[in-house]
């Protein structure tokens, strides 16, 4: 027959191939590959997505009852074990290999045989129908699956998980030092290279245990020692060193996070250590609570839409509205005096009073109708009525900005009467209230009743003489 | 077959049929492409890039910024860095183990000897924070504990002109616009009857160096955004008083008619330059009233005069300028930079340094206290310091009577306050010299970086595309100090 020779050829080939890569499965353990040969593993990733292709195709006209074209097959079997055994190469320079890989390696390995028995079996003439059915249907599932995997190991394990909205978790109340806060950070910036399936330089991050063991490298973390463990002295390798971490390309850790590290690891990286159990004067505490501070945008996501044309309406040459930020509803209002003032500037903001966050209206004419419209701000935490003719009665009406933090009312005629309506202005932070008539007195009475409030009541005396004493820059 | 044949013969001969089959599957692939863009058909998008200039990118701690530049560079060793082994090693030479071959200016790259030499004036420590602080400073000192010095600066420049240019515009070389340009470029305009960006200049009897208008250019941005000087005495504002003879409603007049003018031309020509142009006419005419009522303190109390000093009734003292920063401050001007000229002290420096913080000691600090009184310093970043330091070691010969030092760009002291900068406390370190930065060093980058952290603003998305290619105020470096940030 003509071109038998050249089939024997193909047929030793495919046979010679399978019986190496059986072999390499066999004595994986006792393999260690020359420099080149190790080499023709990085072609892996070229060849890989033949014999996926191929014998898709195989498989689809064997099923529907066509005849599948021998050069087809042949193709697809010699693909499929080169890809096997490439594959196998690259394995092989990885070192320790994760749960993903192994079963990879196996899937993949198992799949180029059973190609090559249904090379052999299309070949004879007593061509069993069921069982060529059956392997090809269990080929199918084999590329899936082996193609599968080796996805996870290059992309990592969720690189097909569906994408879900990225919002952090809170950090709980009273956190566990370790679990809560460190733990996230390393999930964040480390594990996706140091997991149980990816363990570069044989570290493993995932565990306190894994961390304690440390990699090749060892002393990772030396509990009250981050001076000497490897983990800390890596992060503040400068960027262009090799051994910096996270390396070149992944995204560094802030400053805080390394602080954060740092200070674990100082006070023994303990997985029991709790935020209350610190010490005030412990730097990582303010750190975490900087860390459990909410996003001030995120208490302005229940706020109503405005619509940019409704602020370029209602602002003028004398009147600025800003959006705090982008992308969010609360407002930041500066009217300055015009030259005829007309206080319908102001009561037409009623419009978007719910919205309004920060308000600026020193200096300015003040009377009934601003005030209620003041008061209609119900959102209201930063509200400056300074060197206004406003007195207590106001004040009073202004009594319900319950979400008030910073007030100034200085230069202006309150007096002590307006103390009960500050005590009760529950979120209130700071106060100004110099160059008014409330009393020292006043001042005190206000000052046990909400310690935590900062009355500013001008400059310290004491100081203020210090500075109006002039020139107490040595004479020289 | 026949269709296509003719078609490939003449490309241009497309029947209508055919013309209409091949447009529906174009729009069908488009239609299906464009499902790929988010948010194509809301109009909005969470891509930083493609915001609305003018609206912060996040949150600011910071409304404005008040920008006391010391120009000329004052010395870190008679200010805020107190180094005591230059006493006890006195007229020793620099080692060159401390020095290592750092590239010197010519007025002392000829020294046969580097003597150290340690400064006369004494340092005390001050506040909760045990600050110290020299005593030139005795007013700065008492608001030790509002105030954060960084001791860990550090530049590339060595000479003045490159130096300053540096710190106003993130490039040594000229042309990029300054960091007040950039904010109202960013951030828009808090008042729209004042421009965002005001430069206030003054000069003390040290040694002085040149200031030029470059410094508060917009560069490549609308110039718009570009910085105003205002001139004490009458005229604040050169030529935005009308003539004698104009009244106010003549002058309104004439704007209306020039602005339809300029309008038809709009029309004509499309050029959005005319509209800037023809809002900048409106905002002059505004500015006619509301410079005048910035500049006036008559209106300001005793007390206030008290505790800026007598200088500041002044105009054109540094204590004048600073209490005008502050009422700027007030009416929304978002950029404020002062400059004091005089702090480049060769020699003489004692003497100099003396008289240079004289001006500038009291106003600086009672700014702040102002400022803290007013409620104003929790959305008011105040800035205070040079372009770079000076030498550890003597210029010319050794004499610790009359000596002078010379620029050094590898360490140097500013301060900071308010406006979301931790308050207190003490940040970054340098050798026992004094020469390099040890711990947490601070480079102009990471400083314009974190200024505009407080501005709300991200310095990797403020961008501005020019001859081809895209400038941020930090280039292509910088990081936000976050240690700083309250």
């Amino acid at each position: 027959m003509k071109g038998t020779s050249k089939k024997r050829w193909i047929d030793y080939a495919v046979f010679g191939l399978s019986l190496f890569l059986i072999f390499c499965l066999i004595f994986d353990s006792y393999i260690e590959l020359p420099r080149l040969v190790g080499w023709i593993g990085r072609l892996h990733p070229l060849v890989l997505h033949f014999p996926i292709v191929l014998l898709l195709i195989c498989v689809f006209l064997g099923l529907t009852g066509r005849k599948i074209p021998k050069l087809l097959l042949t193709l697809a079997v010699t693909f499929a074990l080169l890809t096997a055994i490439s594959g196998f190469f690259l394995g092989k320079e990885t070192g320790a290999k994760g749960d993903l890989l192994y079963w990879h390696q196996w899937m993949g390995g198992g799949l180029a045989l059973l190609a090559a028995m249904w090379y052999w079996l299309a070949q004879s003439k007593s061509e069993s129908q069921i069982l060529t059915k059956i392997l090809q249907v269990v080929i199918v599932g084999l590329v899936l699956v082996t193609g599968h995997y080796g996805g996870m190991v290059t992309h990592g394990e969720d690189f097909l998980a569906l994408p879900k909205e990225k919002r952090e978790e809170k950090i709980p109340e009273n956190p566990l030092i370790y679990k809560d806060v460190v733990s996230r950070i390393l999930d964040d910036k480390c594990v996706s290279c140091h997991n149980p399936n990816k363990k570069k330089g044989e570290l493993l991050m995932t565990t306190l245990n894994g961390l304690l063991i440390g990699g090749e490298v060892g002393n990772t973390v030396i509990p009250g020692n981050p001076g000497e463990s490897e983990l800390i002295r890596r992060l503040h390798l400068p960027f262009e060193d090799e051994e910096h971490m996270p390396p070149e390309g992944k995204k560094p850790l802030e400053g805080f996070e390394v602080q954060i590290l740092e200070r674990w690891i100082a006070l023994g990286a303990s997985d029991t250590l709790r935020l209350e159990q610190l010490k005030k004067s412990e730097p990582m505490v303010e750190l975490i609570h900087g860390l459990m501070r909410p996003d001030p945008a995120e208490k302005w996501a229940q706020l109503p839409k405005v619509a940019d044309s409704t602020l370029r309406n209602l602002s003028s040459d004398y009147l600025t509205i800003n959006r705090i930020s982008s992308n969010v509803n609360a407002l930041s209002i500066d009217v300055f005096m015009p030259p005829e003032y007309d206080s319908k500037v102001i009561t037409k903001l009623n419009r978007v009073a719910g919205n309004i966050v920060e308000l600026d209206m020193s200096g300015l004419p003040i009377s009934h109708e601003e005030i209620r419209l003041i008061a209609a701000c119900k959102n209201l935490e930063w509200l400056e009525i300074d060197k206004t003719a406003i007195g207590d009665e106001e004040l009073d009406t202004l009594a319900i900005l319950s979400k008030l933090e910073t007030l100034k009312v200085f230069e202006t005629n309150i007096t002590d009467e307006s103390i009960g309506v500050f005590a009760n202005m529950a979120n209130l932070k700071s106060l100004y209230i110099w160059r008014t008539s409330v009393s020292k007195d006043g001042v005190d009475r206000l000052k046990s009743k909400k310690p935590a409030l900062l009355i500013n009541n001008g400059i310290d005396k004491e100081l203020k003489s210090f500075f109006i004493a002039k020139d107490s820059v040595p004479e020289i | 077959m026949e269709k296509d044949k003719n078609k490939s013969e003449n490309p241009l001969k497309v029947n209508r049929r055919h013309f209409f089959s091949q447009l529906s599957v174009g729009i069908g692939s488009l239609a299906l492409g464009s499902l790929l863009i988010p948010d194509l058909f809301k109009g909005t998008t969470e891509n930083l890039l493609s915001q609305p200039l003018g609206i912060p990118h996040y949150a600011p701690k910071a409304k404005r910024i008040i920008y006391l530049f010391q120009a000329g560079a004052p010395s870190q060793f008679e200010t805020f860095d107190y180094k005591p082994i230059l006493r006890e090693r006195m007229g020793e030479d620099l080692p060159e183990s401390i020095r290592k071959g750092q590239r010197l200016t010519n007025m002392t790259a000829n020294q046969d000897s580097f003597p150290l030499m340690p400064p006369k004036i004494g340092f005390q420590q001050h506040g909760q924070s045990q600050t110290w602080i020299s005593d030139f400073f005795p007013h700065i000192a008492k608001i030790a504990d509002e105030i954060t010095i960084v001791r860990s600066m550090h530049t590339e420049a060595i000479n003045h002109d490159p130096a300053i240019t540096f710190f106003q515009t993130g490039s040594q070389i000229s042309g990029r616009p300054s960091m007040g340009s950039w904010l109202s470029y960013g951030l828009g305009s808090e008042n729209k009857n004042l421009p965002s960006f005001v430069v206030l200049t003054s000069r003390g009897k040290g040694n002085s160096q040149g200031l030029y208008s470059k410094l508060w250019s917009s560069g490549f941005l609308d110039s718009k955004h570009q910085g105003v000087l205002l001139r004490s005495g009458k005229d604040p504002v050169l030529y935005l008083n009308d003539p004698d003879g104009l009244s106010r409603s003549d002058k309104r007049h004439l704007l209306d008619k020039v602005s339809s003018l300029n309008k038809l031309h709009h029309v004509e020509t499309g050029d959005d330059e005319i509209e800037s142009r023809i809002a900048q006419y409106e905002m002059a005419y505004r500015m006619q009233m509301s410079v005048p009522d910035v500049m006036d303190i008559s209106k300001e109390p005793q007390s206030i005069i008290d505790l800026y000093g007598e200088d500041c009734q002044v105009p054109g003292t540094y204590a004048a300028n600073a209490l005008q920063a502050r009422r700027l401050a007030e009416n929304g001007v978002r950029f404020i930079q002062l400059y004091h000229q005089g702090w480049d002290q060769h020699g003489n420096l004692h003497n100099e340094m003396a008289g240079q913080a004289k001006d500038v000691d009291q106003a600086s600090a009672a700014l702040v206290l102002d400022l803290k009184q007013r409620g104003m310093l929790d959305d008011t970043l105040v800035v205070w310091g040079g372009e770079f330091g000076r030498g550890n070691f003597a210029q010319g010969k050794f004499d610790p009577e009359n000596y002078g030092r010379d620029h050094h760009p590898k360490a140097f002291s500013i301060w900071m306050a308010g406006g979301g900068i931790k308050p207190g406390l003490n940040y970054g370190q340098t050798d026992e010299f004094g020469y390099n930065v040890v711990e947490n060093p601070v480079h102009i980058n990471d400083f314009h970086a974190t200024l505009m952290h407080t501005m709300g603003l991200d310095h990797e998305q403020l961008i501005y595309k020019y001859q081809g290619r895209r400038f941020r105020l930090t280039d292509v470096a910088g990081n936000v100090i976050n240690d700083l940030l309250a």
